[in-house]
């Protein structure tokens, strides 16, 4: 039997038909199994009916990519088949649900057809043929049959015995199935030595979680494809610690109660997408000219207007960057993997305080919705620093009658005195004002105070501003976000199959962009290629504004509403590196 | 450190010199508000003032407490956002008809079903008097503007209607040609322990023709006692078409902190380290 070391899975059918359920079950079995995993759900915006997918892939290697090809396909309904194809890899198995059993070579695949629905339902529960397809994609990789049942029993214990009775026995009716009609086609999934210092956890999770271990015990939202689960998981953590969640009526609430707690004194956030992000720039200016320290999640999707509200893209770069009237100072930062955003987001609570200022988190759909394999957290790397907020003590010292909100300081960082403090009463103040926080048409004032603001923000930086891999190649793959996941790949590829080493950098902090920290990665340099999901190469216009690149970069682009497959983009990669040599050797 | 305090006098809440027009029904608004916070021994930095935009948003500078002057129309999430986090603060929110009830109106009927312990004072003048007079939510049917020259043909909005149908628990109509009873009115409104609407008839002097001082004492209609229920409320403001004067309905009922039931102690976060216990036990999900 052929023992394989990595497995890429996918369950398609009908939406409300427990596809994702089905999905997370094998996902968590082979994360317990010892295997990374990494996952990626395609859904539609509705929610019964219509074609939904779940791909799974299984590594002995940490990775974000979900994989480009399927090994195995569950095909639960009949337009499964048609719409994941082409990603079949030589030598796949279908299974799929239909009349009769029948085995057959189909043009690079074997097909299996099995009547699940019959099958479960002789077995005493019909919707048990799920679980009979899983326990077939476990015999085919000759998972032992008991990575399953611990997890059944864990996953119904509140359903009772009969539940978890009746799907073991339709898990080991589909190991039968198995060995009586493929068995010749089994394989064996090599067992891994398994780990407990690994989770299985979404970027929206991690984000969440991150955010929660700073301090935010406060979420104003509006429901929204891909962040709401931002939402739901602080909704189900912050009572506890003596904070809330509060849905708001709409998306421009959503980021002004924000601004309200913030101002109060409490560590804020608010989480959107790209239409929830057009919506909240008036109020973006407002936390900026009050500086008032709050938190903006955009989890970026196919745009613009509704565009593609259930699909992935990179296209909101500019909006982060520059929306709203005005010119106010920001913090823009976008986690590059799953791991980071945990660090990411509490660091981003940091920042929003010590520079008092507005931060956005960037991330997108795969990043947000994603589940994969990441080391538990490091307690120690992001320890809470509230900035310059003033005690009772602090204020009276001032002896001010009005306390001077808006100080003119060496670093433009002002004290700041929260309501309820005897001694720092103010006003805080959207209009331009003076340092008393009262408005103010001086030119001379307004100048002063536009410099503060603006700079104060300069030396901004996260612990961990940007990554990079094989730095020192003349050739670098530049990406923001998901797009490392696929960077990674190609790079791995390039380098096993074709001998070509290419560099990676993954740049965390979009702005203030660390230019000289990044200028080794990107001057000088042959050839930078952005990867990103957008038309017009956003991340590669924002570098060529900080970088004299322009004669030497390009950008790999993508807005069909799916994430890269590593085979594309490695494919592009190489036909610029030709390009690239057929000109250096025309000019010698 | 423990603070001792003397009794809150109007000299503590003495903010900016107010630009407001000479006789502008502002003026009186602030005068209530300021002898209220006094008459209930608050002090200004107990009091957050929020407010949107336009001439009556501009109090929380001439009123020294801790505000907030936000941008158009979003008064009132900011404001409900700082009660959340600072819930022992009294937070009162001032702004126009045109901030509450045109460009946030939105927010309006949400802060008025989410019951929340804020009284919003609207100061209503039924004219953009900052942009220099144009037609208001609250502009009269037939209204004459720089916006609706041939008269407005919209009807005004009736925000007392809108807050008792949608369930306020606390909802009055003050006149700043009577300060003395605004007082009185706007303390019963900080006091009540939900969210309070006093929609003050503040005449703009330099704009609007129409809604004077004279208009106002010529057709107000006194209530001297909260009506018994909010349908006979709704009944009374549109039997005489919104010129009303009085508080017009108080109901007791828990404000939405209260309901939410939580230890609140979202400002308590100390600098320092994560705490890793947490961190272990929000893991095992993960797992």
């Amino acid at each position: 039997m052929e023992t394989i070391r990595t497995l890429e899975w996918k369950v398609g059918g009908q939406q409300g038909e427990g596809i994702d359920s089905t999905g997370e079950i094998f996902a968590r079995t082979l994360f317990r199994y010892g295997y990374y995993v990494t996952t990626y759900k395609q859904f539609m915006s509705r929610i019964k009916g219509g074609h939904t997918n779940y791909k799974l892939r299984a590594t002995p290697y940490p990775t974000q990519h979900a994989g480009d090809f399927v090994d195995i396909l569950l095909a639960l309904d009949d337009e499964t088949i048609p719409i994941n194809r082409h990603e079949l890899r030589p030598g796949a198995i279908v299974i799929q649900e239909g009349k009769e059993t029948a085995i057959r070579e189909e043009d690079g695949y074997l097909l299996a057809v099995f009547p699940l629905k019959a099958i479960a339902t002789e077995l005493g529960n019909p919707l048990a043929k799920n679980m009979i397809a899983l326990g077939m994609s476990g015999a085919l990789v000759s998972l032992p049959v008991e990575e399953f049942y611990a997890f059944i029993e864990k996953q119904f214990e509140k359903k009772g015995e009969k539940v978890i009775a009746s799907n073991k026995a339709a898990v080991d009716k589909g190991y039968a199935l198995v060995r009586e009609h493929l068995a010749d086609r089994m394989k064996r999934l090599e067992p891994l030595p398994r780990s407990t210092e690994r989770l299985y956890i979404s970027g929206n999770e991690a984000t969440a979680f991150g955010s929660f271990m700073a301090g935010c015990r406060f979420l104003s939202a509006y429901p929204i494809t891909p962040a709401s689960e931002i939402m739901e998981w602080m909704a189900a953590h912050l009572p506890a610690v003596g904070g809330t969640i509060l849905q708001v009526e709409d998306e421009i609430a959503g980021i002004t109660f924000a601004v309200g707690a913030a101002y109060a004194g409490a560590r804020a956030m608010t989480s959107t997408s790209g239409p929830g992000m057009s919506l909240k720039t008036e109020a973006l200016g407002m936390a900026a000219m009050s500086e008032t320290p709050i938190v903006i999640v955009d989890s970026q999707r196919a745009g613009p207007s509704t565009g593609l509200p259930t699909k992935h893209e990179q296209s909101d770069l500019f909006h982060m960057l520059f929306a709203t009237h005005g010119e106010i100072p920001r913090i823009v930062v976008y986690p590059s993997s799953i791991e980071d955003a945990f660090y990411v987001a509490a660091e981003a609570f940091n920042l929003a305080e010590r520079y008092q200022t507005p931060v956005i988190l960037a991330l997108d759909l795969v990043l947000s919705m994603n589940r994969t394999t990441i080391p538990r957290i490091d307690a120690k790397r992001v320890p809470i620093d509230r900035g310059k907020i003033v005690t009772p003590e602090e204020a009276k010292k001032y002896g001010e009658f009005i306390f001077k909100r808006y100080r003119f300081t060496e670093d433009g960082i002002s004290p700041r005195a929260l309501p309820g403090n005897p001694y720092g009463v103010h006003t805080a103040s959207s209009n331009e004002h003076g340092e008393d926080g009262y408005i103010t048409e001086d030119p001379v004032i307004r100048t002063k105070i536009m410099q503060k603001r603006m700079e104060k923000v300069k030396t901004a930086r996260l612990s961990r501003p940007f990554y990079v891999q094989d730095g020192e190649a003349d050739v670098m793959l530049v990406g923001v976000g998901s797009a490392r996941g696929v960077i990674e790949e190609v790079a791995r590829r390039l380098r096993e199959d074709d001998g070509v080493t290419v560099g990676g950098l993954f740049i965390q902090q979009l702005k203030p962009l660390p230019v000289e920290e990044l200028r080794p990665y990107l001057a000088g340099k042959r050839m930078i290629i952005t990867v990103e999901n957008n038309y017009s190469g956003q991340l590669l216009q924002w570098l060529r504004q900080h970088f004299p690149i322009h004669d030497r970069s390009t950008a790999i682009t993508q807005y069909d509403g799916n994430p890269f497959r590593v085979t594309r983009v490695a494919g592009e990669v190489k036909e610029v590196l030709d390009r690239v040599r057929r000109a250096q050797e025309a000019h010698a | 450190m423990s603070v001792e305090l003397k009794k809150p006098t109007l000299k503590d809440y003495k903010g900016d010199q107010p630009t407001w027009c000479p006789g502008c029904g502002h003026f009186s608004v602030m005068a209530g508000l300021q002898r209220a916070l006094v008459n209930l021994g608050l002090h200004p930095h107990e009091v957050i003032i929020v407010s949107g935009i336009g001439c009556s948003s501009k109090l929380p500078e001439y009123t020294r407490a801790y505000g907030f002057h936000t941008i158009h129309g979003r008064a009132l999430p900011v404001a409900q956002g700082a009660k959340l986090a600072a819930p022992e603060m009294h937070v009162i929110v001032t702004g126009g008809d045109g901030d509450g009830y045109g460009i946030g109106a939105g927010h309006f009927v949400h802060a008025v079903r989410r019951n929340m312990d804020i009284t919003y004072l609207v100061m209503d003048n039924s004219i953009y008097g900052l942009t220099k007079g144009q037609t208001s939510p609250t502009s009269p049917h037939n209204f004459v503007s720089k916006t609706t020259v041939k008269g407005n043909k919209e009807y005004p909005m009736d925000g007392l209607s809108i807050a008792l149908a949608n369930g306020a628990t606390f909802v009055a109509q003050a006149f700043s040609g009577d300060v003395k009873r605004m007082t009185e009115i706007i303390e019963a409104a900080i006091k009540h322990k939900g969210f309070s609407l006093v929609n003050v008839l503040s005449p703009c002097v330099t704009y609007n023709k129409v809604n004077t001082y004279d208009f106002y004492r010529e057709h107000l209609v006194d209530v001297p006692e909260p009506l018994p229920t909010r349908e006979e409320a709704i009944r009374v403001v549109k039997e005489h078409g919104g010129h009303v004067h009085g508080i017009l309905y108080v109901e007791k009922r828990p404000d939405f902190q209260t309901l939410l039931g939580i230890d609140w102690k979202m400002r308590d976060i100390a600098a320092g380290p994560m705490d890793e216990a947490t961190i272990r036990e929000i893991e095992a999900e993960f797992m």
